[in-house]
């Protein structure tokens, strides 16, 4: 019994097996001097697990009375988590030791954070998915606050963390409501009571904190106020880490919730998730047009991604499910790339992260610039590049569910956020032309740019076929 | 074949940058190539085609989105495929004489085959998701081949200009077609054509009409968006002769055409389509009177004959379309042709500005001859195909009515046509007319053959459709028979008799003229006229919503997380709102209890402390007093409640903590800085109040009706399962005993960290601050009281044994070992505060690291040996033991268990307080050695004696 359990959570146990052992290996050798090592070595780590869950091939099976759920949803998360995570990390390792920043905890860290998010996604619990936020959440307000150095960064951890406890406590003041009136804190036992129509207030109250939480999480408006200050506050890598895993992590949990433990009631929360959706799309497009620091306009964007996908949980179906996880995954993906640019942006050795230093980049680096420019189009939206293909896969889920206005919305909260990608591209083609960043940029970040780049153009064919993995996860989460 | 046709410009795409090095006549030809063989592909299919026959190709691509990649063509697919295909050719000709020696030609011809691939695929796609996949592909291409000019402001200024209009058109339309391809439930173009009353009758239908229109609007230049066209003006000629004559502009007509049978024939669209049209028409027409620059005259007189083809297709009518097909051809050849006469003059004479040419019909006489056919076409002069169209579109308009008035558009539409012959003779009069002039920035002559050729060839097309109409009948029909879906038979004549149309010709031809005889008064009324300037419109519009946005931004975000913690807070309450209003609440269940004279005064007492602990929490010495207050209330409301067991942890917990705090405050400033004003405090207060209502209102719901708990499981089992009677205890150290266990290590860990914590600041830059402190206010002389030691002395065994009391009658009773724990270290906490620190250090046994590991090791060595039994971790087992004299007690595991909590506890607290009291001897408190063994008497001022 027990040891078929813990099968089911090998991987997150391995993980942290690795983190703790990582740690006593660091502090007890030579503590950041081994930070390169742990760096490359959790990388690799992380991939590894990435590759041994997309390989094993099982059925959805529960662990610890249900508390855990290891089925093809979870899976199709797990391998999204592990390798952005491992990419970001991958690409980090050069720009921390410039700044003095790659401490040894940093790669422990991330990797703990990376198990609370494998632990989110698996919840068959309210409380595991509360163990695995927390532990995520903890691990994610230290690293924010890396660079202890800079008040900005410090600010944004502190803020990161205030806010954050908010979230928690809103999400546990959910999570006790419904543990009062379903009776019992699992998934799979919160379905049988909250039915359709039926919903009891205690419950419906509990739904709607717990969604309010989440939305904290996923940093979806109006509760994404955070998200700015920590983008823009901490060093860049882990900006870039913050964009891609936890949003993955956070937004298929919040699936997992909805459709896990109140998938009967579809009714009572369609309505708070297209409200969530909506403010999130105009919010993060609105806001992001006014920016000048790259950081920031990254964190409205991700705002707005987050609208979208939230568009397709908004849809209850099935084909929702599986658009948000094909929204996601293109997301990611272009999210490595887009943050392998920004990091890579330096002048004289030192970061910079305004718009306008890109003026006229094209000049210098046509091919970087090129990668670039796909990017943010694919960003935008714009056929025929894979971005579109994500918006579109939401819109229809939308649209078949009867959320006609919520798609038009939609596309109009995207024909705003058309400008302001274009905005970076016409800097780099048109602007003219400024004092220029630093030519030489490390050939990871280069390589890492045009694979994202280049997944955004070749991925049109068939989308490398994750449209089929992405219905047969939501399928295992809708019956 | 179809497809291959379809994806051949995208192949060769590649082709003119590999084949630059071999030179740029190589360069053109492999650009011809790829588009030759499409147009000979082209031509073996239309014969079957004109037969109005519909091919159909397709290829899957993503099938699960609705996208597949089929291509159909029909008679509009085939006519404008043949015009892509055709100028596309003309062009590549054109522009390789065009283009100078240094602008680099590879990367134009391959901008321009995309572009050209862009553009086939939007006539030619089956299904509208392709159809938009193209259509955001030409928008992308063309801002390349706009921009492609970089040094050039204007350049960047247009190509930005042109995407943003177009491009979020498109996107738009994206909405437009999802809405479609719900109400037919296909995605593909031949169903959707075959939905027309579906589609009208739904009610999305306007939503879609409009967002659909946009995208058209936007793309070919209509009223309010046409100022972008002129912008773009800056591309090099064969760009504009292309994409803004010929090409890309008559997309949006061409979609409107598309969709003619399923959308037109409403009044929502006769009402847009033909009024945007007609405005667009006489204001395009108007402003291309007035422009100076060659191209921009071509420009918005461009965006006016777009405007009559909008038009004709609002009218909804099948003779109108059959007039707007053949006008579309008609204004491809002579515009095409005029924009490269344009770009001769501009490559010869190195200018393009009207006022400084003029006589160029002596110097240019080729050029003469294909402009003046070219734009006597555009005026509507008989013989030539410009007065076919136009006749026919003056003979609709001639009896059609507009919003209830039958004459507005007639008249309407005859100034919009005699303003277009005014411009078309200027265009001719101003620069080829009058004598030579000796200032030409360069001087000019008639370009070489290649440059001419293509005009030429498209003049000579003027003239043959315009007198020989019955020529271009055959595609007409096939178009408008795909437009329409009707089996129409146009026979087009260059006389119809005295028509109204006619007389409306000649009032145009003849006022035209003599507006031109006028021009110079014309011109500086409408120079003294003000007038918007889109391209100000619409740079002061981004401008403002840029500012807009960031406003908006700033108020929001403003980096304070006071704002977004009331944000936050609002968006709570509001969502809790919703789940309210939800419904679901049922009848209550339950009356209020009395309420009594105590319980009444314990719950002011409450709000009064809560209420003076908000509004002077800047005090916090005082409001740590209040906090006490509350803490202490709520235990006595536990008390009377009845749950003597959460009393007693309360009131410990709270014992414990207001002392640490109190110590801790020491070091700190004793009132904190105001940094809010009134009115920022009103509305947090605001704010708060209602969430506070908000929460209350809901306990309040849900404690006057029944709910199913979970007690009744506990108190059923707690001495059945756990061998206890006190279910508290009972839940804490079995049924929740993973959770107790975890705890207190947590509990443990905290203590640690705040040891080191403060360790770290201790070595840091603090002590020297701690060191340097200076105490604002005067300190007690007498450091430790004689009677508190005295009391405190007395006191400690009798706690002492208080706490083992508690913790043995944990299991069955109120107490266990947390609150034991507790008890035992306010017992000794008293001891460090009436004697002194080092006092109490000096006669510790056992280190406080010490405790908090045997605590865990006990608890964890208990749970443990559950194994040992075969039984999970941390499963209890219980026994009663007799032995004489004392009465039968029961020892159970959990005891052992509580044992290693109680430890934790305690090993806990201490370590805060001995870190705490580390700062303490940092800022140079007194330590006294032996505080009862001196005299009080000697140390009067300073306690500072023995360090």
């Amino acid at each position: 019994m027990i040891a078929a359990d813990i099968s089911a959570v090998l991987p997150e146990i391995v993980l942290s097996v690795y983190a703790m052992g990582a740690l006593l290996l660091a502090v007890y050798t030579r503590k950041d001097e081994v930070a390169q090592m742990l760096v490359w070595a959790t990388s690799g780590m992380l991939v590894l697990v990435a590759l041994w869950i997309a390989l094993s091939v099982q059925d959805s099976r529960t662990a610890f009375n249900g508390m855990f759920i290891d089925d093809g949803y979870s899976r199709f998360a797990k391998v999204m988590i592990l390798a952005s995570a491992a990419a970001v990390l991958f690409m980090s390792q050069e720009y921390m030791e410039r700044r003095g920043l790659l401490r040894f905890e940093y790669p422990i860290l991330i990797t703990l954070a990376v198990v609370g998010m494998m632990v989110m996604v698996s919840a068959g619990d309210l409380m595991a998915l509360y163990m695995g936020l927390e532990l995520q959440s903890l691990a994610l307000y230290v690293v924010a606050a890396l660079r202890r150095d800079s008040v900005k960064s410090t600010e944004a951890g502190l803020k990161y963390f205030v806010l954050g406890a908010l979230g928690s406590g809103l999400l546990l003041y959910g999570a006790s409501l419904t543990y009062g009136y379903a009776g019992t804190t699992q998934f799979a036992g919160i379905v049988t009571t909250a039915t359709e129509g039926e919903l009891s207030l205690g419950l419906l109250f509990g739904l709607v904190f717990l969604a309010a939480g989440l939305a904290f999480k996923v940093s979806a408006a109006p509760f994404h106020m955070w998200t700015p200050d920590v983008y823009e506050g901490s060093p860049t890598p882990v900006t870039a880490f913050f964009a891609t895993a936890p949003k993955v992590a956070a937004m298929l949990l919040f699936g997992r919730l909805l459709h896990g433990a109140f998938g009967e009631a579809v009714a009572d929360w369609q309505q708070i998730i297209a409200f969530l959706s909506v403010i999130s799309m105009f919010v993060g497009g609105i806001a992001a047009i006014g920016q000048t620091n790259i950081k920031r306009l990254m964190a409205y964007s991700s705002i707005a991604h987050m609208g979208f996908a939230l568009m397709g949980l908004a849809a209850g179906t099935a084909l929702g499910v599986q658009a948000m996880l094909v929204y996601m995954a293109i997301y990611v993906t272009m999210n490595i790339g887009a943050f392998a640019f920004i990091l890579s942006m330096e002048r004289n050795g030192q970061p910079v992260t305004d718009i306008a230093s890109l003026r006229m980049y094209s000049r210098r680096d046509p091919l970087r610039a090129l990668a670039m420019l796909v990017l943010m189009f694919s960003l935008a939206g714009v056929p025929p590049l894979v971005g579109f293909f994500g918006k579109f896969y939401v819109l229809t889920a939308a649209v078949d569910a009867g959320l006609t206005w919520l798609a038009v919305a939609g596309v109009i909260a995207s024909v705003i956020g058309a400008f302001y990608y274009l905005r970076i591209v016409y800097f780099m083609y048109f602007g003219e032309e400024t004092e220029p960043l630093d030519g030489e940029v490390q050939p990871v970040l280069t390589v890492f740019l045009l694979a994202s780049a280049g997944a955004m153009v070749l991925g049109v064919f068939n989308l490398f076929g994750i449209e089929a993995f992405a219905a047969a996860a939501a399928a295992t989460l809708v019956q | 074949m179809l497809i291959i046709m379809a994806l051949l410009p995208f192949l060769g795409a590649l082709l003119p940058s590999l084949m630059i090095r071999a030179g740029r006549n190589a360069c053109a030809i492999f650009t011809a190539l790829p588009t030759f063989l499409a147009l000979v592909i082209l031509l073996i299919l239309s014969p079957s085609v004109m037969r109005g026959e519909v091919l159909q190709a397709e290829l899957a691509w993503l099938p699960q989105i609705g996208l597949s990649a089929s291509f159909f063509l029909d008679g509009l697919g085939l006519l404008f495929a043949g015009m892509i295909l055709g100028v596309g050719l003309l062009i590549t000709l054109y522009a390789r004489f065009y283009l100078s020696g240094e602008d680099p030609m590879g990367q134009f011809y391959t901008f321009l085959l995309l572009f050209q691939g862009a553009m086939l695929g939007i006539v030619l796609s089956d299904n509208i998701l392709l159809l938009l996949v193209f259509w955001e592909l030409t928008s992308l291409s063309s801002f390349l081949l706009i921009g492609y000019w970089k040094h050039l402001p204007e350049g960047r200024q247009g190509a930005r200009m042109a995407l943003a209009v177009t491009g979020s058109g498109g996107l738009a339309m994206i909405a437009g077609m999802l809405i479609l391809g719900n109400i037919v439930g296909s995605y593909n173009l031949t169903d959707i054509l075959q939905a027309g009353d579906a589609i009208r009758a739904s009610d999305w239908y306007l939503p879609a009409l409009i967002l659909i229109l946009l995208g058209a609007f936007t793309k070919s230049a209509q009223f309010p968006f046409h100022f972008w066209l002129p912008q773009a003006m800056a591309a090099p000629t064969p760009v504009s002769a292309y994409l803004h004559s010929a090409t890309m502009v008559k997309a949006g007509v061409f979609l409107m055409a598309r969709m003619w049978p399923v959308l037109s024939g409403t009044d929502a669209w006769f009402n847009i389509v033909t009024t945007t049209g007609l405005i667009t028409m006489v204001l395009g027409a108007l402003i291309a009177l007035f422009k100076n620059d060659l191209k921009a005259l071509l420009a918005y007189s461009t965006v006016s004959q777009l405007g009559l083809m909008t038009m004709l297709l609002g009218f909804g009518t099948q003779v109108a379309a059959v007039a707007a097909v053949f006008h579309i051809i008609n204004h491809l050849t002579f515009k095409a042709a005029l924009f490269m006469t344009a770009g001769i003059v501009d490559h010869e004479t190195h200018t393009r500005d009207i006022r400084r040419l003029g006589g160029l019909r002596h110097l240019m006489p080729v050029t003469f001859v294909i402009a003046t056919i070219s734009a006597l076409s555009m005026a509507g002069i008989p013989f030539l195909n410009g007065f076919l169209s136009k006749e026919m579109m003056l003979e609709e308009a001639s009896h059609t009515g507009l919003f209830g008035s039958p004459s507005a558009l007639p008249i309407l539409a005859t100034i919009g046509a005699l303003l277009s012959v005014a411009y078309s003779f200027r265009f001719v009069v101003h620069v080829f007319l009058g004598p030579v002039r000796d200032d030409y920035p360069h001087k000019p002559h008639d370009p070489p053959f290649g440059m001419w050729a293509a005009p030429a060839l498209l003049a000579c097309l003027v003239v043959l459709i315009g007198v020989a109409p019955f020529l271009a009948e055959g595609i007409v029909t096939a178009a408008a028979n795909a437009v329409t879906g009707a089996d129409l038979h146009p026979h087009f004549k260059i006389w119809h008799g005295f028509t109204p149309a006619l007389w409306m010709s000649v009032v145009a031809v003849v006022s035209g003229a003599i507006l031109l005889l006028q021009y110079g008064m014309l011109d500086r009324v409408w120079e003294a006229l003000p007038r918007p300037e889109a391209k100000t419109i619409f740079d002061h519009l981004v401008a403002a919503v840029v500012a807009g946005a960031r406003r908006v931004t700033e108020i929001t975000h403003n980096g304070a997380i006071s704002r977004y913690l009331a944000i936050f807070t609002i968006a709570s309450v509001a969502l809790g709102w919703v789940a309210y209003s939800g419904g679901g609440l049922g009848p209550r269940t339950r009356d209020l209890l009395a309420v009594p004279l105590v319980v009444a005064v314990g719950w002011l007492m409450l709000i009064v402390a809560t209420g003076y602990v908000v509004v002077n929490h800047h005090h916090r010495f005082r409001a740590l007093v209040l906090i006490g207050v509350i803490g202490l209330t709520v235990s006595a409301g536990f008390v009377y409640l009845s749950a003597p067991d959460l009393a007693l942890t309360q009131i410990s917990v709270e014992t414990v903590t207001i002392m640490l705090l109190l110590l801790a405050l020491h070091f700190l400033p004793k009132v904190t800085p105001r940094e809010s004003s009134l009115a920022l405090r009103l509305r947090d207060g605001a704010i708060a109040t209602v969430a506070g209502l908000g929460v209350g209102g809901l306990a309040y719901a849900f404690l006057l009706r029944d709910t199913d708990t979970i007690s009744d499981y506990f108190i059923a089992n707690s001495y059945e399962g756990g061998g206890g009677t006190n279910v508290v205890n009972v839940i804490l150290v079995d049924f929740r005993g993973f959770d107790t266990y975890g705890e207190i290590i947590v509990l443990g860990i905290a203590g640690f960290l705040i040891f080191s914590l403060m360790h770290a600041l201790l070595d840091g830059p603090a002590a020297k601050r701690l060191r340097a402190r200076d105490y604002s206010q005067d300190r007690s002389h007498d450091r430790h009281p004689l009677m508190m030691v005295v009391v405190t002395r007395v006191l400690m065994p009798i706690a002492m044994v208080v706490g083992i009391y508690i913790f043995l009658r944990g299991h069955n009773a109120p107490g266990g070992g947390f609150v034991a724990g507790l008890v035992v270290a306010i017992a000794l906490l008293m001891q460090y505060m009436a004697s002194g620190f080092a006092w109490t250090q000096a006669r510790k046994r056992i280190e406080y690291h010490t405790l908090i590991g045997m605590g865990v090791v006990i608890a964890g060595l208990t749970g443990a040996g559950a194994w040992l039994f075969g039984q999970p971790f941390l499963t209890s087992a219980y026994t009663y033991v007799h032995i004489a004299p004392v009465e039968e007690f029961e020892l159970a595991t959990a005891m052992l268990f509580d044992l290693g909590v109680f430890l934790t506890v305690l090993g806990a607290v201490m370590l805060m307080l001995y870190s705490l009291s580390r700062i303490a001897r940092f800022a140079g408190e007194t330590v006294n050695m032996e505080p009862m063994d001196y005299d009080p008497s000697e140390h009067v001022d300073d306690g500072k004696v023995k360090v």
